[in-house]
């Protein structure tokens, strides 16, 4: 199994409660297992029964396990907060003033959470050296595909914004005829810097997205979630990136062979339907079913989460890195 | 003086006018196109940017907002520039200039 293991899926279909006991099996395995929860939500906390934060924070009775969750919102300030920062200390307050709208704008879009997000995620990869697995549990929006697409789409972005710079400090050096000095020179501008340094950024996570990481997609068992989880398998395929399997949660139990009652028959029709379109999934997708779990009454926390870690048949050692 | 140091001198003269000259004809429009040149492309690059600034959702904006801090004087006599249209037209307009 790679090092980092992402659980994606529509919201509501249980991504917490799979990714949570399969961080609670890996730790169990020996593995040391950081979570990493991105939920604006947090019900991490109410899993484990303990709070987390921004840190990485060690489960109560579970040596091996780390908790973090990440606020994307507060990503998105901090970000904000320290550009303005920047800001006063390079230019004039005249200057920052009329720019703020700007920066205002650019944490207001619809793509900044992710943005956010990303930028979280290439950061606790790059730093986890001391984890042997780090499960990431994704937001439940359709912003968790564009997050993963980002770094493809964002690296020929930034190509072009450097051919673009690199260009008219070119033409800029040319116009320096003689004894002019030109405007701008292109091995001191900190622009073309600084747009290297995110395209390496944006390199990492795309070389460790395709060869050290595997995705897991959680679904339910209804005629909806299996049209989003196809529709998300294919958009991964486009970004290039392979589901490496299913997991179907919140499958309705059977009821008591002898139970006749009104509630009996219900869910015996509701086991039927939903043992069809799991056959349907398990025929439908190229990629294998690792898990069935059924719901449960009670929320999954403590001793329950051990046992739908039992049901999932994701594997838990470690291959060696794809060469 | 000698007829050599006249000839020296008369050629500092032909050589100052004829780089006088040249610099009239062909450096001075010549750098002045390019630098413009050189400014529109900054511009496109701008663009490429802060996109958002002028109601095109852009991406990739939460990212290039970073480069701010070395922008600032440049981002903001761009914005001024493209909103205003008129400033804008005779800018462009001034480019194709018969100098």
């Amino acid at each position: 199994m790679e090092k980092f293991v992402f659980y994606g899926g529509k919201g509501g279909v249980g991504k917490t409660t799979v990714s949570s006991a399969y961080a609670l099996t890996c730790a169990r395995a020996g593995l040391r297992t950081l979570l990493v929860s991105t939920d604006p939500a947090h019900s991490t906390s109410d899993v484990f029964d303990q709070s987390f934060d921004d840190d990485p924070r060690r489960v109560e009775g579970d040596e091996n396990l780390w908790v973090m969750e990440i606020d994307p919102e507060e990503e998105v300030d901090d970000h904000m907060q320290e550009i303005r920062r920047r800001m006063s200390d390079q230019v004039s307050a005249g200057i920052v003033n009329e720019i703020d709208r700007q920066i205002e704008l650019a944490h207001r879009t619809p793509g900044a959470h992710e943005a956010a997000l990303f930028d979280r995620f290439i950061e606790v990869m790059r730093d986890s050296d001391e984890y042997d697995r780090v499960v990431f549990d994704t937001s439940p929006t359709g912003g968790t595909l564009r997050l993963l697409s980002l770094p493809e789409f964002l690296g020929d972005w930034i190509d072009r914004l450097v051919q673009k710079r690199t260009k008219s400090i070119d033409l800029f050096e040319k116009a320096a005829i003689g004894e002019r000095e030109a405007r701008r020179k292109l091995e001191s501008d900190p622009i073309v810097q600084h747009l290297k340094r995110r395209k390496e950024k944006f390199e990492f996570a795309r070389e460790t997205l395709r060869n050290d990481a595997a995705f897991f997609l959680v679904m339910n068992p209804d005629e909806l979630s299996i049209r989003e989880t196809d529709r998300a398998v294919e958009s991964l395929r486009e970004y290039g990136l392979e589901v490496d399997g299913l997991v179907v949660n919140g499958v309705t139990p059977d009821p008591d062979e002898d139970d006749r009652g009104r509630g009996g028959r219900y869910l015996r029709e509701r086991v039927a339907t939903e043992r069809e379109r799991i056959d349907h999934i398990r025929e439908a997708f190229d990629q294998p079913v690792v898990a069935v779990i059924e719901s449960r009454v009670e929320e999954v926390k403590g001793d329950l989460l051990a046992d739908v870690a039992a049901e999932l048949d994701v594997e838990v050692e470690r291959e060696p890195p794809r060469a | 003086m000698t007829l050599a140091d006249r000839i020296g001198a008369f050629r500092e003269v032909v050589e100052e006018w004829l780089h006088g000259f040249y610099h009239g004809m062909v450096e001075h429009p010549a750098f002045e196109l390019i630098e413009k040149e050189a400014e529109d492309t900054d511009d496109a690059f701008m663009f490429g940017c802060f996109a958002d600034a002028f109601g095109i959702p852009s991406p990739v904006s939460y990212y290039t907002v970073e480069l701010l801090p070395y922008l600032a004087d440049d981002f903001e006599a761009w914005e001024r520039r493209m909103w205003d249209r008129g400033s804008l037209l005779e800018r462009k307009g001034e480019q194709y200039h018969v100098h």
